[in-house]
């Protein structure tokens, strides 16, 4: 499924090698040219199409707006399932890796160590050390404690500043203003905008929170930054000293007592390396390192991590590619097919004129596909990009919670997702009663009308 | 199963009141049904055409359903009204909730709590932990983990009376010492495994990796850093408790390093005096600072992701809908347009509009109903299917992971004859005005 997101990667490409555009843009336009020219070779066949269309205006519009809904459902459904699949599926380079706690979730580490797997556990010569690596801590609480709710409560990733952006996944657009706030503000915190309305919160306001994570230390935030609109609307990311500072402060004012979390406060290391030589060099080092026993650790790619939270999902993703899509794919071509069959059937006489006239009975196949092509293509290009604009430019992406995906952005990709949703199904549809168009008998039809 | 057979007040009134306008339409109608019937035939690719996109709506209208609805039994079976769940203040599940053994002697003293035949409180304190476990990688698949919920008891035989399980036949508890040794591999030491009971959901799950239907009693199956020996399987069936694994929790509390208590489940007398006794824990417990709430209630809160799937499932059936709508909606007005004639004759022999407007718009409902009969015949096969999934309190995807059963109820049933008798009117209506507009000569013409 990763070539469903093709567009995508090609624009995301382009975007940070801008001196491909130029070129780029001028091989489109030549494209689009040549596909100009091409149906302007076939215009007599288009308005031929148009004027068959046109005739019964209310039964194309009613197999357009078929089409157009159901296409509407299949590009969203298709999408969780792309996303899924992509974060699930192993990169051949740029590996993420995770290092977790071995035998049970939520991990909980000792923060010592943090210091050590950042670097891969590389403790000898010609050990190999990550490319750039990240720590993430969980703190949690509530802004209420008097009155806990769900829009009150706060969960941080406590991180290193400086590695949201290099790091975190589809966080380019983040404003690095705030990054540096959030480096040089020890209390600063980055909100998503979901969490911040939920909150009544914006930027430069401060607050308390009040842990359910770390019983006791309770620690005051600046919010120094929001996240672009998407993934990250529900998320919050904290300074990671700042949660450290209060670990090591908490004996001082409780008789020299540890907090009961301070040799679990670390959730998950992150750790980028080239290819998957370098990934199973790097795991190999920390996976026999004599300093991560108690607890165990375990070494694991981000797909492979992200795949095994989704597990529990499994089934239901399963119902979702096999089940829902195709029936909503059969639904559009029964839908098509229904109208398509009715157009044959009322027009029997007009394909025998056609065939009198000189047209071959693979034309006439032709006409009543090339109907099909121009309903399900436009209706399903035109659903996706009505999706595309109310979602993507609109929403910010479709809010489905699935694991730590709180929504779904609608890609570029969907446009040509749609026009492919629309046309084959058509196209599948249309398929017997074009060929029963075809294999029209002239006489017979004639000797009914006589 | 007869209360999957119980069908909702309301839902009952919405179908009736729907049955009754189909009824009163019959007795307006003076065309005979059979020339509408005989029409459908003689265009029977199209009315199976139509037919088939209902039966498709439909069908998948009830097996979403049907998943909806597994997920809410487990939440309801899961929580008995007379029992009382006790976690730290402050925890939003029992995975995160962390209560010091020493702070908890007297929570079994609360005036409420039954006493057994032993003449001991049935207080089950509990350890909760979501072990990681490697799955066995099909060929050419990555290695992937599964999350299985490990339950930590103290005594199986009041943990069981609190939770109201049983076991399956030929099973039983663990013992004292909670685990056992293995027999002795050649040359190699003899292992010890862990004792366990497990949930029936999790014995089918785990049971694929040693190729078997489901684990039964004697069978060995790893899990962290131990071997584990199933002893019995519990009558665990629509409740969470399903899918976890038991042992004893000072074994599971070494294994996992985990020497707090996560949960405290008490039973009382009755459903009032459940909510007597959380509220006197909740307030009153001096040693810590507890969140007690019955059962119902906590399993209440569990059901964050029922209703996104719920809301997931009427999303996408609405818009499905709409598809076959407009779907029977070029049928009808096809046929409007091929029988014109036929209107004429009806006119001119003396039905009415109105009679006219009924007759096509009964032949809609018969197209809706067949085609939704057949979905909903197609969308019962998935009862009793299992599938995973999870139960959460809050968005954020973290939960408890459960094996369900699929239930096709009559509400499900129900809904799904809704539905189609909704989409057969929206979308016949249209094309039956058009044809009741319809002037007799002119049609004749």
């Amino acid at each position: 499924m990763q070539y469903f997101l093709t567009l995508e990667r090609f624009l995301r490409f382009l975007k940070q090698n801008p001196q491909y555009g130029p070129p780029m843009i001028a091989g489109s336009a030549g494209v689009l040219l040549v596909l100009v020219f091409v149906g302007y070779w076939f215009h007599k066949y288009w308005y031929l199409l148009l004027k068959s269309l046109t005739r019964n205006l209310l039964r194309t519009g009613l197999s357009a707006l078929a089409v157009f809904v159901l296409a509407i459902v299949v590009t969203l459904v298709w999408t969780i399932l792309v996303v899924l699949d992509v974060v699930m599926t192993e990169k051949a380079k740029d590996f993420k890796a995770i290092v977790t706690e071995r035998w049970q979730v939520p991990s909980r580490m000792p923060i010592a160590y943090a210091p050590s797997l950042k670097e891969g556990a590389a403790s000898k010569p010609g050990d190999l050390k990550p490319d750039d690596n990240m720590s993430w801590q969980f703190y949690g609480g509530t802004l209420d404690p008097e009155k806990r709710t769900w829009e009150n409560t706060l969960f941080f990733f406590a991180m290193e500043a400086d590695k949201i952006i290099p790091m975190m996944d589809d966080l380019e657009n983040l404003n690095p203003v705030y990054v540096k706030r959030l480096m040089e503000n020890k209390q600063g915190a980055i909100l998503g905008r979901e969490r911040l309305k939920r909150l009544n919160k914006g930027i430069g306001d401060r607050f308390t929170v009040v842990s359910m994570s770390h019983k006791g230390i309770d620690l005051e935030f600046e919010i120094v930054g929001e996240f672009p609109a998407g993934r990250y609307d529900s998320s919050a990311v904290m300074n990671g000293n700042y949660l450290v500072d209060a670990m090591d402060a908490y004996p001082t004012t409780h008789n020299g007592a540890k907090h009961p979390m301070a040799d679990k406060s670390l959730g998950l290391v992150w750790f980028k390396v080239p290819d998957s030589d370098a990934f199973s060099k790097v795991a190999e080092q920390i996976m026999s390192s004599s300093l991560y026993t108690s607890p165990a650790v375990k070494v694991e790619t981000a797909s492979s991590g992200i795949a095994s939270f989704l597990e529990p999902y499994k089934d239901l993703l399963w119902g979702l590619k096999w089940l829902l899509v195709p029936a909503l794919l059969v639904t559009m071509a029964l839908i098509v097919a229904n109208a398509i069959s009715i157009s044959v059937r009322e027009r029997r006489t007009e394909m025998a004129v056609l065939k009198v006239i000189g047209f071959t009975p693979g034309r006439i196949l032709g006409l009543v596909l090339g109907e099909a092509f121009l309903v399900g293509g436009a209706s399903g290009l035109l659903s996706a990009a009505v999706l595309y604009g109310a979602i993507h430019v609109g929403m910010g992406g479709f809010p489905f919670q699935i694991a730590f995906f709180p929504k779904f952005d609608i890609y570029v990709d969907s446009l040509w997702w749609g026009f492919l949703f629309g046309t084959i199904t058509s196209l599948a549809g249309s398929i017997v009663p074009a060929w029963s168009a075809r294999t029209i008998k002239v006489s017979e039809v004639f000797a009914k009308v006589a | 199963m007869h209360s999957n057979l119980a069908i909702s007040p309301r839902l009952i009134m919405i179908l009736g009141a729907g049955l009754a306008v189909v009824v009163i339409a019959f007795v307006i109608g003076k065309v005979p049904i059979s020339y509408n019937i005989r029409n459908l035939t003689i265009r029977w690719k199209t009315t199976i055409l139509t037919g088939l996109a209902f039966t498709l709506v439909v069908s998948l209208l009830t097996v979403m359903l049907a998943f909806v609805n597994g997920m809410a039994a487990m939440t309801e079976g899961s929580g008995h009204p007379e029992n009382v769940i006790v976690l730290s203040d402050g925890a939003t599940d029992e995975s995160w909730s962390t209560l010091l053994k020493t702070d908890l002697s007297d929570v079994d003293r609360v005036k409420g709590i039954l006493i057994d035949a032993e003449d001991r409180p049935l207080c089950s304190q509990e350890v909760y932990i979501i072990a990681s476990q490697t799955k066995k990688p099909g060929p050419g698949q990555p290695e992937r983990r599964r999350f299985v919920q490990v339950r930590g008891i103290d005594d199986p035989s009041i943990a069981a009376q609190v939770h109201g399980i049983d076991l399956l036949p030929g099973g039983s508890w663990f013992s004292e010492a909670g685990v056992e040794g293995l027999p002795k591999a050649d040359g190699k030491e003899q292992e010890t495994a862990v004792q366990t009971v497990i949930g029936e959901g999790v014995a089918r799950e785990l049971g694929k990796d040693l190729h078997k239907e489901r684990l039964q009693p004697g069978d060995v199956f790893e899990l962290g850093p131990k071997k584990w020996k199933v002893t019995g399987v519990m009558k665990s069936s629509g409740s969470t408790f399903g899918s976890e694994v038991w042992a004893k929790r000072s074994y599971v509390s070494l294994l996992y390093g985990k020497e707090t208590i996560s949960t405290i489940s008490l039973r009382t007398g009755g459903a009032e005096t459940a909510k007597a006794v959380a509220t006197e824990l909740t307030n009153n417990f001096k040693k810590a600072n507890l969140q007690a709430q019955t059962e119902t209630e906590y399993y209440a809160k569990l059901t964050a992701t029922n209703k996104q799937f719920l809301f997931g499932a009427l999303f996408v059936t609405v818009i499905m809908a709409f598809g076959g709508i407009f779907g029977v909606m070029n049928t009808m007005f096809a046929a409007i347009s091929q029988r014109t004639k036929d209107i004429g004759v009806l006119r001119i022999l003396g039905f009415g509009r109105r009679q006219v407007l009924v007759s096509f718009l009964l032949e809609t409902m018969l197209i809706a109903f067949t085609g939704g009969v057949l979905g909903c015949a197609l969308g019962s096969l998935a009862h009793g299917v299992t599938a995973s999934s999870i139960i959460s309190g809050g968005q954020g995807g973290f939960g408890k992971t459960v094996i369900l059963r699929l239930v096709v109820d009559a509400n499900t049933l129900a809904v799904g004859m809704m539905l189609t008798l909704v989409m057969g009117v929206a979308g016949g209506l249209l094309p039956a005005l058009s044809a009741m507009r319809l002037r007799p000569l002119e049609s004749l013409r």
